[in-house]
């Protein structure tokens, strides 16, 4: 199989292709699953974007979180703003770069996951709401990191349980054989 | 659940809906840059009168781009309010205590804050309401082409993403199906707290990641087995073709924006 000679990107083979389109559909299908209230709400695509980014490493991971989100906001009628395209960059590099071809320890889920949650979803994606809305940075922070301090231990419980459960490893197994 | 994902394209026929995904795509990324740029009074009425116009041609009735709004709402509410209590000194004070005051400046500027977030939700709530996803994706890919001077496997990515647009509504019925199976048995999704919450979709996940993985190896025999080797070496079935009406329409837009640009506060 002679997949893409025109590229920088680690070669992929025809299932690890079709797998990164299915995980990509699973991750737009879990966009629309949420638990928690009204206040809270909680949605399990970080899941999809850290096993993409512990198979596939960061090329594959940011190439993948830049398309998932461009299509995924303007199929729901979102308003598209680069800058979350940036934050979803971020996130796909940062687990990428502490769980590709590593193993999936509690340090490692939770600097990555920590990283994510300070730089990304509480300092980014706040600035972001900022320049595009016009809303008062400081008076929307600490509703948002109170939001984090909530979701980040369910996020790192939830990573370390998905990429260490006998599922995935059972599928690794077939992916590289 | 099915319903919510893909069920947002309103098949009508207008000429909103008959424009090239590709100029749509471009436009609604060009308008946000423009909203950004707009800040006088009369660059406002000549957004305000642009999308009004492309809200009329595509003949959708005013209620979806309404629901549009709802998700975003509190956020609309909490900016107009702060930005009210913590307006600048300026025109007429109707209220003033310790640091907190509203004044004439204040009020207008938090109405073009809220003026600016409706804008922006509609026109996108409009492209989504006009296009279909599939044609969303030929737009993108297409658009991305260029990236291939910098190496970006761009034909690869619009494979896997026409994969994952084709999946998602199978996945959804498959989601919805082993959630009811999996009540069927006594699981209670959605009660209780977060992380029991969170818990009880371990029965979800499971099955739903193995479905994927399994269809994800049948399709990629079957790929193979019908002759597919790579993205790059391959031709086009779904060609889009760019028609006088989607020029038109960037002429009009354009001209708006030469507008906006000229009654702009530099």
């Amino acid at each position: 199989m002679k997949t893409m000679t025109n590229t920088w990107l680690p070669k992929l083979d025809t299932l690890s292709m079709v797998t990164l389109g299915m995980l990509m559909a699973l991750q737009l299908v879990l966009s629309r699953f949420s638990v928690g209230s009204n206040l809270i709400k909680v949605s399990f695509t970080f899941l999809i974007v850290a096993l993409i980014a512990k198979w596939y490493g960061p090329w594959w991971g940011m190439m993948t979180a830049v398309v998932v989100d461009v299509v995924g906001t303007l199929i729901s009628g979102g308003p598209y703003f680069v800058g979350f395209t940036v934050s979803a960059v971020l996130g796909s590099l940062t687990y990428a770069l502490f769980l590709y071809g590593k193993p999936v320890t509690w340090v490692r889920v939770i600097l990555a996951s920590v990283v994510i949650a300070v730089v990304v979803n509480a300092i980014l994606n706040t600035w972001w709401v900022t320049i595009m809305y016009h809303t008062p940075f400081w008076s929307l922070l600490p509703a948002r990191v109170i939001k984090q301090l909530i979701v980040t231990p369910l996020q790192i419980v939830l990573v370390y349980w998905l990429l260490n459960s006998q599922m995935i490893k059972m599928v690794q197994a077939r992916l590289k054989g | 659940m099915s319903s919510i994902l893909f069920g947002r394209y309103l098949p009508l026929d207008s000429v909103v809906h008959r424009l090239d995904p590709r100029a749509k795509l471009l436009l609604s990324f060009f308008y946000i840059v423009l909203v950004f740029m707009a800040n006088s009074l009369w660059s406002y009425v000549i957004l305000v009168a642009m999308t009004l116009g492309a809200i009329l041609a595509s003949k959708i009735n005013l209620g979806f781009f309404l629901k549009g709004i709802r998700p975003l709402l509190w956020l609309i509410i909490f900016t107009v309010i702060v930005q009210m209590l913590f307006s600048p000194v300026g025109g007429h004070t109707y209220f003033h205590w310790a640091f907190l005051r509203i004044t004439t400046l204040g009020i207008i500027t938090a109405g073009i804050i809220a003026v600016r977030f409706l804008l922006i939700i509609m026109t996108s709530t409009l492209l989504t309401l006009t296009t279909q996803p599939l044609d969303i994706a030929t737009g993108l890919a297409s658009l991305m082409k260029p990236l291939r001077w910098v190496k970006v496997p761009v034909d690869t990515l619009a494979m896997m993403l026409s994969i994952a647009l084709r999946f998602v509504p199978t996945l959804m019925d498959e989601a919805v199906k082993i959630m009811n199976a999996q009540r069927a048995r006594g699981v209670d999704f959605g009660e209780g707290n977060l992380f029991k919450q969170a818990h009880s979709l371990i029965p979800l996940m499971i099955p739903l990641f193995m479905s994927a993985f399994n269809r994800a190896e049948d399709l990629s025999i079957a790929m193979e087995a019908r002759g597919y080797q790579d993205s790059e070496h391959r031709s086009q079935y779904r060609i889009l073709t760019w028609h006088r009406r989607d020029t038109i329409t960037w002429l009009i837009f354009a001209i708006g924006f030469a507008a906006i640009l000229v009654f702009r506060r530099w």
